[in-house]
């Protein structure tokens, strides 16, 4: 089985070989390059063990070799171990490094085939480094260097003429790329959609902000107080100056809701304190936010746009609450005697009790 | 250490500077018998090598490469048995006694190479003729686009009557033909060897002569009118003939130049002496 594995990828090899623009002659020489996640590295190279014990002896002065028994090729190889590592380098950006080595013999694919060296190198990867770069000078021919990241990865080649550097190998997957403008209609969309349909308990926190008073100017107060203390601690949060759970959050949100609900029963104008506390309910509720926003992800490359967006996207939310609740209650009735009796009382008594089952239900 | 090992140690220093330093269009590639002597019947396995001074790699069988892998002897021509993707790249069963003509012609390959390793690798292959082609149309910073064609033979030895017709031509574009069989010459007696390309004698091109003991003492001659040069092959043990011809590559090639690479392996046993 290993045999015909061994026959099957080295047919593949050549047909892989021979759709390039540039048809080389391909030897026997393999190499496979594993990057444990960034923290060690281990590079197999698997290559026909006379060809290279006679090299190296030429190398360094001696005549060919003639007893190319297994154990006589192992001894030379390690023997060599310094003449073998002068034209074999592991760079992690531009710090060459010096691999742990060893070297074992196993016989070849099929009877008639030569015995084959084993020679792994491996070390740790400096903490620092982005890339990986590989040359293997002890062949003419072309070879193969397959990559795996991870020893889960599904490999990636490259093929390399011998003594020609790899090119640079990124330790850490690249991140795909990622569109500014896409990103910020993605993350505008997600922040809307996570205050209308997605988040009634801000609709009903918005709504009862809107009720306290038919007056533009208190609408435009306690909802600029909203926007200014949610946008504080989404920020923070999402930078991680923050951290609050969300098991002492979310209820502390229902309450809030419950809180101005009831405020609008028994207050008809605004106070300077609402203003205060709808402030301090912002705080709780961009800490909300941010818990939803973490869940959703946000690209490392455009975090601040993400981030910027998604607010820009929540705000959009409420103003698309108030307006729809203007259009439908406030434009027509605000001024009438019956708005508080009809509209406000009632509609808060009914936002209030949702939240004190929230609060409960959250607790 | 006595003088003659510290020549010798020298030498291979030499073979050891060079080695691997030069890029993969001027590599030589010639087969590798694993015996030049098998008994008559004996399965002999042919290595298909790619290297510099008679140090290589053992190459797979590429089957979209292979135009024409043969063993010519008295009985006729008749294919190699293939292991195509593997090395051994063929075998062949060596029934009869006498010299067997062991070749293998490949398809040409594409390669692109900078300008300065092209003329570099112009000059290692005495390739003069390209060179003052290039330099004439202000081409020589250009890079250059090659095709290149393998035409390699092998002698391989049977049996013991040494007085037995030796090498045979196969027709190859570019071939090396031993016109005395190496396996029946004295010690006193040169090896004739005729460059033909497209089956008439190349005269003027450089071929070279390189003994695996001691690749770094290379034996060197430029091809006669009659396409002929003649080596005193001193030392026993595998011998490497090559040469390089190249010419400008057919239309539709895309390519600029076409290159055909001619090599012939034998062993000696007999030590004889003097070179050419």
């Amino acid at each position: 089985m290993a045999r015909l594995s061994r026959v099957v990828l080295a047919s593949a090899l050549i047909c892989a070989c021979g759709a390039g623009l540039l048809a080389h002659e391909l030897g026997t020489t393999r190499v496979a390059i594993l990057l444990n996640d960034g923290k060690t590295y281990d590079i197999e190279v698997v290559t026909d063990a006379a060809a290279l014990v006679e090299k190296l002896a030429a190398s360094n002065g001696e005549p060919p070799v003639a007893d190319v028994r297994p154990e006589r090729l192992h001894a030379r190889l390690e023997r060599f171990d310094e003449q073998f590592r002068r034209r074999v380098a592991v760079r992690f950006d531009a710090s060459e490094v010096r691999p742990t080595i060893t070297y074992a013999i196993s016989p070849g694919a099929d009877a008639a085939a030569a015995p084959m060296a084993t020679i792994r190198l491996t070390g740790p990867v400096p903490s620092s480094a982005a890339h990986l770069t590989w040359r293997y000078a002890w062949t003419f021919a072309s070879y193969a260097v397959t990559i795996r990241r991870a020893a889960s990865d599904s490999p990636t080649t490259e093929w390399l003429e011998g003594g020609r550097s790899s090119g640079p190998v990124a330790l850490k997957a690249p991140a795909p790329a990622v569109d500014r403008l896409a990103t910020a209609r993605r993350y505008l969309a997600l922040g809307f959609t996570h205050i209308v349909p997605g988040g009634l308990d801000h609709v009903l926190f918005v709504l009862g902000i809107y009720l306290l008073s038919g007056r533009a100017r208190s609408v435009l107060l306690q909802v600029s107080a909203f926007t200014m203390a949610h946008s504080i601690t989404l920020g923070l949060s999402m930078y991680g100056l923050v951290t609050v759970s969300p098991r002492i959050v979310e209820p502390l949100i229902a309450l809030s809701i419950a809180y101005v609900a009831i405020e609008n029963i028994f207050l008809s104008e605004l106070k300077a304190w609402r203003v205060a506390l709808v402030f301090v309910f912002g705080l709780l509720h961009g800490m909300g936010f941010a818990g939803a926003l973490k869940e959703l992800g946000l690209p490392r490359s455009e975090f601040v746009t993400a981030l910027l967006t998604f607010n820009v996207g929540v705000e959009a939310g409420q103003l698309a609450v108030i307006g729809t609740a203007f259009l439908l209650v406030g434009w027509y009735s605000a001024d009438r005697v019956w708005y508080r009796r009809r509209i406000v009382v009632p509609a808060s008594m009914a936002i209030a009790c949702t939240a004190v089952y929230w609060t409960i239900q959250r607790l | 250490m006595n003088a003659s090992t510290g020549r010798h140690r020298s030498l291979f220093v030499v073979v050891a500077i060079a080695l691997l330093s030069v890029p993969l269009a001027a590599h030589d590639m010639w087969i590798e018998p694993t015996t030049f002597f098998p008994q008559p019947g004996e399965i002999v396995s042919l290595r298909l090598r790619v290297g510099q001074d008679l140090l290589g790699d053992p190459l797979l069988l590429d089957p979209s490469l292979v135009n024409q892998f043969v063993v010519k002897d008295g009985d006729g021509i008749r294919p190699v048995v293939r292991r195509d993707g593997r090395d051994p790249a063929g075998l062949v069963r060596l029934a009869a006694p006498g010299v067997h003509v062991i070749g293998y012609r490949s398809n040409p390959s594409a390669i692109e190479i900078p300008a300065d390793t092209f003329n570099q690798y112009l000059k290692e292959e005495g390739l003069d003729g390209v060179s003052a082609r290039r330099a004439s149309r202000n081409e020589a910073r250009a890079p250059a686009r090659e095709i290149f064609s393998r035409c390699a033979k092998s002698l391989v030895f049977s049996g013991a009557n040494a007085d037995a017709a030796g090498d045979r031509q196969l027709g190859f574009t570019l071939e090396l033909v031993a016109e005395r069989n190496p396996y029946g010459l004295r010690a006193d007696q040169d090896l004739p060897v005729r460059l033909v390309y497209e089956n008439r004698p190349l005269s003027g091109a450089l071929v070279v002569a390189i003994n695996r003991l001691n690749p770094a003492e290379k034996l060197s001659a430029r091809t006669a009118a009659d396409g002929r040069v003649r080596f005193k092959l001193r030392r026993d043990g595998m011998w490497l003939i090559k040469a390089v011809h190249m010419v400008p590559a057919p239309q539709g090639a895309q390519a600029e130049w076409a290159s055909f690479w001619a090599s012939l392996t034998f062993e000696m046993r007999t030590a004889s002496a003097g070179t050419n």
